[in-house]
């Protein structure tokens, strides 16, 4: 409990420094830190819809969140979320566009899903591959990908499953036995049993990671690869599979945004979630179970942006994006405390 | 030896507290002007963070330092090195992808005016300072991270004579060093000697101490145990009073006559290949000896690792046999099943995660172990429960310490992570033994441990292949010798033929 409470000590003074910065770049900016504050409260909690919303936020966060977090733990780096994530939300629209005669709900969920995972997953294990088999650094080609799933997504959507009645760029609708059903106490806002969904992910993803044996082999080559190596952990198997689990959880935005809110592959939907993910991983340090927090957190800072933008005269959208900097900046400053400290022992 | 010779270093009272925990205990002890001075103890008596709180790395508690007779507080590296002393430390602090001539000058670059670097002024004078002091070294446009460990070392020493240090601290210089290294090492030691220079020498290893230095400091626990003319004292006494009981350096325990041996018995390995064959026969220690360099290094990782190593060093062509059984291209999960066990050579990069502990460590290699595994929901999990209860019961076994398992293996001294190493490695009773450099930086105490064990397991009838740069642990264990030159086996030595000087001949390939 102890440790616990440690271990949860410094992401939190982060964020509270990073916090109180961008209180002060408020009151610079000739607006009140209380009113932002309220108005953050407000518009994350003001509501059943204001939080539904922001755990529609939350929720593709935390999946990209995972999909960074778990490759880290192989020693890779994984900056191909957002890429991911276009792969996952395509192949759940397509499966709603080939499977649209399925009518019982479950089967038709649990379709979408799957190919959503496979889309992302398929997505995530092309750089696996390349770092395994020819060494290729993933942060390079992981950036790649993106371009190429964004570019590629959008000659589908366009092209060839383009809803003929809409006169946006996006896709057939998925049938309504593909949809998931929000909470009424929402009042609209898109977000059902799927959060619940993806906070029992995380706990599985997190209880599996160190009590498996694949997890043990996946952080013992992020460890050390040449100690993996010798006593028979490949590592070339390792990170292939890290990438696949990953683009897969990257590709489960597709069941939030598809199967949860617009109902169809639409273009330019996601707001960065998958480089979003990238912060939200590191607030969490690593820790699997601190991505829950840590994408609850953003996606009240996402869901306050909008209304900061409305609400307030001074303060707009884009200081909702200085407080997201300037709160990884607190976390990552930890390690500033330590110096001070070290300087302090000396 | 002057009989009265100037003091270029003294502790009077030097005291260096962590919390409670004393790391050093009110040091005494001088070191001569123009000598080489041993600092000895085993790892965590204090001798770095005595020779730290000289360097300035960390202020004293209590006590002073005195240089050249004078007391001085040092606030600092750069001030410690203002006052003309200079440190090595065991993990080189060079700038790998730099030349070695900018290594050497940075922070004292001769300049026309600041940011004109003057290359050539510093080549000529870097290369008077090495014919001053008998050095030989003009690798001076050569990137560090080209260099061999042992010429790194010997920049680190020039960069110190560069920046006129008179006090030469060495921690640990040999660890890294192959055996000729050494002996290099220490002529160029005795020349800077002989040139007026004070050389303190961190080590733990009795012999070359013995060897090399003048005088002695042995510390405990913090304390200094005391100091001794080196020419006057021997290693039992050495030993003594760095652990604090007698040890001794051979093996004392029975060798036993195995009936298998009494016949004339089946190999239950067999290696084949155009360069290497060897062949271990039931219950004997076979000893592979040889200047690093030579193909153990290769060898061993294709006899542990023949899935990677098999096709990269022996381009496949070669006949390795277990009990009879092809192994071809297995891997090391299959040769384990087999009953095949391994210490790798090199600990900290090869055995251990660092930042994991001491049960995850246990695990690796035995992840897949059905005694601590078993089948879930989720695939095959591990079964924390049990592998904590086998890490305790060899924690006892084997005395590791600290004697909690939570502890991180790259937070414990060498000695406690190779008995960690060793007890990983008997710990599914292997009947075949892969053993690498078992004592490399290991304490006294530690030693004779892992000696015992691994002789224990001959005589039980197990089989060993043990690598050792140390000729006498091979001496003192084996039963047959094999020796590696130019990559090939070059040698062979029953027991009752070890001779040193014999065996060193074909080392060096004769």
């Amino acid at each position: 409990m102890k440790r616990l409470m440690k271990s949860l000590l410094k992401p939190i003074a982060g964020v509270l420094l990073g916090l109180s910065l961008a209180l002060i770049v408020t009151w610079f900016a000739g607006e009140s830190p209380l009113k932002v504050l309220k108005v953050l409260f407000q518009s994350s909690f003001g509501s059943g819809y204001d939080f539904g919303m922001t755990l529609f936020y939350s929720a593709p966060l935390i999946l990209t969140g995972l999909a960074v977090s778990i490759p880290i733990r192989a020693g890779l780096f994984n900056v191909g979320g957002e890429g991911q994530l276009l792969m996952g939300a395509m192949a759940a629209a397509y499966a709603g566009v080939v499977g649209k005669n399925i009518a019982s709900p479950l089967v038709a969920i649990a379709f979408a899903s799957g190919m959503a995972f496979l889309g992302g997953g398929l997505w995530g294990l092309i750089p696996g591959v390349l770092k395994a088999k020819r060494g290729s650094h993933e942060v390079i080609t992981t950036i790649m990908m993106n371009f190429i799933a964004a570019g590629l997504t959008s000659y589908v959507t366009l092209y060839l499953i383009k809803d003929p009645e809409s006169s946006q760029a996006e896709t057939i609708p998925v049938p309504p036995s593909f949809h998931l059903k929000p909470f009424e106490s929402f009042a609209g806002a898109p977000m059902g049993w799927l959060i619940v969904a993806l906070i029992v992910l995380v706990v599985i993803v997190h209880y599996w990671m160190w009590n498996s044996v694949r997890g043990y082999q996946l952080k013992a080559v992020g460890e050390n690869e040449t100690a993996a190596e010798t006593y028979g952990i490949s590592r070339q198997k390792a990170w292939m599979f890290s990438m696949f689990l990953a683009g897969g959880m990257a590709g489960l935005v597709g069941v939030v945004e598809v199967l949860g809110n617009s109902h169809r592959f639409k273009l330019g939907f996601s707001a960065d979630y998958g480089f979003v993910g990238i912060a939200v991983a590191l607030l969490a340090r690593g820790n699997i179970l601190g991505i829950i927090p840590a994408a609850f957190l953003f996606g009240i800072l996402q869901k306050g942006a909008a209304s900061l933008d409305l609400e307030t005269d001074k303060v707009t959208r884009d200081l909702s994006y200085i407080i997201q900097g300037l709160i990884i900046l607190g976390v990552v400053s930890e390690g500033l405390f330590e110096w001070r400290k070290k300087a302090k022992n000396a | 030896m002057n009989p009265n010779p100037p003091v270029a270093i003294e502790f009077k009272g030097v005291s260096k507290f962590f919390g409670n925990f004393h790391a050093n205990r009110k040091l005494s002890f001088s070191v001569a002007k123009g000598s080489i001075h041993g600092l000895i103890g085993e790892n965590g008596a204090g001798k770095s963070t005595a020779m730290k709180v000289l360097f300035g790395v960390q202020p004293a508690d209590e006590g002073e330092i005195l240089i050249n007779g004078k007391p001085v507080v040092i606030r600092n590296p750069v001030h410690a090195m203002k006052l003309g002393i200079g440190m090595v430390h065991q993990h080189f602090m060079l700038a790998e992808s730099e030349t070695v001539l900018d290594n050497i000058v940075l922070g004292h670059e001769p300049a026309l005016f600041p940011g004109i670097l003057l290359r050539n002024k510093a080549r000529t004078q870097l290369a008077r300072i090495c014919e001053e002091y008998g050095l030989k070294f003009d690798k001076w446009d050569v990137p560090v991270r080209d260099l061999s460990v042992g010429e790194q070392q010997r920049v680190e020493i020039i960069k110190l004579l560069y920046q006129q240090s008179d006090v030469l601290i060495l921690d640990e210089p040999t660890a890294v060093l192959t055996p000729q290294e050494v002996k290099e090492l220490f002529t160029n030691l005795r020349k800077l000697k002989q040139e007026g220079k004070t050389i303190i020498l961190i080590s733990h290893k009795l012999k070359e101490v013995l060897e090399f230095t003048d005088a002695v400091t042995v510390m405990r626990r913090g304390e200094v145990v005391g100091t001794k003319v080196t020419s006057e004292t021997n290693e039992d006494e050495l030993a003594e009073m760095m652990v604090g009981r007698k040890v001794s350096f051979t093996y004392q325990g029975p060798r036993k006559i195995l009936s298998a041996q009494a016949r004339e018995p089946k190999p239950v390995l067999k290696f084949v290949s155009e360069r290497v064959s060897i062949e271990l026969k039931p219950g004997e220690i076979l000893g592979v000896a040889g200047v690093q360099g030579n193909g153990q290094t290769e060898f061993l990782k294709a006899l542990s690792n023949p899935a990677v190593y098999g096709e990269k060093y022996f381009k496949g062509k070669y006949d390795y046999h277990i009990n009879g059984r092809e192994i071809g291209d297995a891997d090391p999960i299959r040769l384990r099943q087999m009953g095949v066990g391994l210490v790798p050579e090199d600990r900290l990069s090869e055995a251990l995660l660092k930042k994991q502990d001491m049960t995850e460590n246990f695990l690796l290699g035995q992840h897949e172990d059905p005694r601590y595994t078993s089948w879930g929901f989720l695939g095959r999990m591990i079964d924390r429960g049990k592998a904590k209860a086998a890490v305790e019961k060899n924690i006892q076994a084997f005395d590791i310490r600290p004697s909690f398992s939570t502890v991180w293996a790259g937070r414990m001294s060498g000695g406690n992570q190779q008995k960690l190493v060793m007890a990983r490695l008997l710990d599914p009773q292997p009947s075949i033994l892969y053993i690498a450099h078992p004592t490399r930086g290991v304490d006294v105490g530690a030693i004779e441990k892992i000696h015992d064990a691994i002789m224990h397991e001959r005589n039980m009838g197990k089989s060993v292949i043990l690598f050792s740069s140390e000729l006498d642990e091979l001496i003192d264990l084996c039963d047959r010798m094999v020796v590696f030159f130019d990559g090939r086996v070059h040698g062979e030595f029953a027991r009752k033929d070890f001779d040193p000087w014999a065996i060193e001949k074909v080392m060096g390939g004769a």
